[in-house]
């Protein structure tokens, strides 16, 4: 791991439960990793394995009960370090044996603490393009929007004015390969491709300017020369804008691609910690765990081979 | 950049492609607007109005609409008695929206036992049966339109409360809109903006157009019941129906009923247009 001065991500021993019928269910245990500026971080794992819910809590976005109940999450954001969960402990109590939450009193809490860090620290894409994107407002007026919500942190000399801001959104969308930004600009969701929307998503979040992107299964949905298309992009934009990613998937090979290290989530635990280099070598010991994810893939051979 | 595109063109382009129930009853609606716009400007003094010596004249060239018992112009009263529930109908129903709107978006932003009592309370008065609350406020109180828009208005409030805060709540699950929060806009904009103007204001305009209309209707059937409503000698579509129902002729009633009739099914009709309309783009 890097160290902790540097990362612009840092978690350390997350824990988030949630009440079903059944009892508590601890949905991610102990789980730990850091980014370092402009570095790709891969998760990998199945469907529950609890990669989507670490990085939501990243972005304060758990909804259920209790969510979060433990660890530590630091955010670099403009040199300065954000510790989410410092004041977490405050909101916790003992009821009958069993650890809970102010759910109301920790989530006005999570506003306060992450109102100057969404957008600008951390932002994220999800899944479904399509339901990513608002349906009732045109693409151009989405990453237009982004832009101002960046803009309104900054003081009133530096502020870029409302031309400025909707050449940059028309920028932006070139940016992201649109054929016919003009096009696109004045465009609503549902005339889009899944992958046109998909991008017009990454312009919309990137042009938050974030330090760390969370990218959760960008690709999941798309057509095979589509993805190509959008994990491209993404490689490309994310080098140019120094941005750091969490890039969350199943797809092993994508994942080799783009990460430069990739950590492998089963059950809510990080089973291993492996750097690209490492996973592409064939020869090398690996998890089983792992081994059975690359061997789904066709990355090496299976036992009977 | 969409707004400069709204143009004439466009305008002509949406009225071929709606329905023949949207086109028709957006020009009642139209034409009631323009009458309770001008009404200000025409001057009516309903005592001086009172001709005996033409009593129950029917429609023909100096009266379009006849007279009624005391010899009154039918068709002047008619147009004087938008002025009735004109303004209060539109102020009703724009309160009932803008409370209404608010309270649902505040409840289901704070859900939690704040919101839930919020909610109960509302759902309170909703179960109020509205048109015996109505005549009992105005059996207390002196009738007045004013007073029975404000009631409307306040009956109304609770039930698209409810519709509003059940939108928030199941919206807020919705991707983008965490998409938006993950993206640094801000709550207040979010609810105001993408839930409620975008979201619920389909919804919005059609409670808005129906408490309108509902002021209309609950304004003729007051007068019909008794004289809670606009008082004789002045006009109101109610007291019209109401006044002349005895009379020999037809069109003194005929002709404010039909209009009553008319008004309100173009009313609920032109705001169900414009609701789907909105809702189209969705999809």
């Amino acid at each position: 791991m890097s160290d902790h001065t540097t990362s612009v991500v840092d978690v350390r021993d997350l824990v988030i439960e949630f009440d079903t019928p059944r009892g508590r269910s601890r949905v991610v245990d102990e789980v730990s990793f850091s980014v370092s500026p402009g570095e790709v971080l891969g998760i990998l794992g199945e469907s529950g394995s609890g990669k989507t819910m670490s990085t939501q809590a990243l972005l304060g976005l758990i909804d259920g009960y209790p969510g979060v109940m433990g660890g530590q999450i630091d955010l670099t954001f403009q040199g300065e370090r954000h510790s989410l969960l410092s004041e977490l402990p405050h909101f916790l109590f003992e009821k009958r044996g069993q650890l809970e939450k102010q759910e109301r009193g920790w989530r006005k809490h999570r506003f306060k603490a992450m109102a100057s860090l969404w957008g600008r620290g951390a932002t994220a894409i999800f899944q479904n393009p399509r339901r990513s994107l608002d349906p009732l407002m045109t693409v151009g007026q989405q990453v237009l929007e982004s832009i101002t919500a960046r803009e309104a942190h900054k003081p009133d000399d530096t502020k870029l004015n409302k031309e400025a801001q909707s050449i940059e959104a028309l920028e932006w969308l070139e940016r992201v390969k649109m054929v016919n930004p003009k096009r696109v600009f004045g465009s609503y969701p549902h005339e889009l491709s899944g992958g046109m929307c998909q991008r017009a998503m990454i312009a919309v979040a990137l042009a938050c300017k974030p330090s760390v992107l969370i990218a959760d299964e960008p690709t999941t949905g798309l057509d095979a020369t589509v993805r190509a298309q959008v994990v491209h992009l993404l490689q490309d934009l994310i080098r140019d804008e120094r941005c750091a990613m969490l890039y969350i998937t199943h797809d092993i090979r994508e994942m080799l691609y783009l990460a430069d290290r990739v950590i492998v989530m089963r059950h809510g635990k990080v089973l291993e910690r492996v750097s690209t280099e490492d996973l592409k070598d064939r020869s090398s010991e690996r998890h089983p765990y792992t081994r059975t994810l690359l061997e789904a893939a066709g990355m090496i051979g299976g036992d009977n081979e | 950049m969409s707004k400069i595109k709204v143009s004439k063109i466009k305008v002509i382009k949406i009225w071929r492609a709606s329905s023949l129930s949207f086109q028709l009853s957006s020009l009642v609606v139209f034409a009631v607007f323009l009458c309770g716009l001008v009404n200000p400007l025409i001057s009516y003094d309903p005592v001086l109005d009172v001709d005996l010596s033409r009593r129950d004249l029917a429609p023909s060239l100096s009266f379009v609409m006849g007279t009624d018992g005391q010899g009154r112009s039918v068709g002047l009263r008619l147009l004087k008695g938008v002025e009735a529930f004109f303004f209060p109908g539109l102020i009703a129903g724009f309160f009932a929206a803008l409370i209404g709107g608010g309270l649902g978006a505040i409840c289901g932003y704070l859900g939690g036992w704040v919101g839930r009592s919020i909610a109960a309370i509302l759902e309170l008065i909703d179960t109020l049966p509205r048109m015996v609350f109505l005549v009992l406020i105005c059996t207390i109180y002196p009738p007045s339109i004013l007073l029975i828009a404000m009631i409307s208005c306040l009956l109304f409030i609770p039930s698209i409360a409810t519709v509003v805060r059940r939108k928030v709540e199941s919206l807020g699950a919705e991707d983008y809109i965490l998409a938006h929060v993950a993206h640094g806009f801000h709550p207040l904009k979010i609810i105001s903006y993408h839930i409620l103007w975008l979201q619920c204001r389909a919804l919005l305009t059609r409670q808005l157009i129906f408490v309108f209309s509902y002021v209309l209707f609950i304004e003729t059937a007051l007068s019909y019941l008794g004289d809670y409503g606009v008082q004789e000698p002045y006009p109101s579509w109610g007291n019209m129906v109401a006044q002349s129902r005895i009379s020999v002729a037809a069109w003194p009633w005929a002709i404010p009923a039909v209009a009553i009739i008319v008004t309100i099914a173009a009313l609920l009709a032109f705001g169900d247009g414009i609701a789907r309309r909105d809702e189209e783009v969705k999809r």
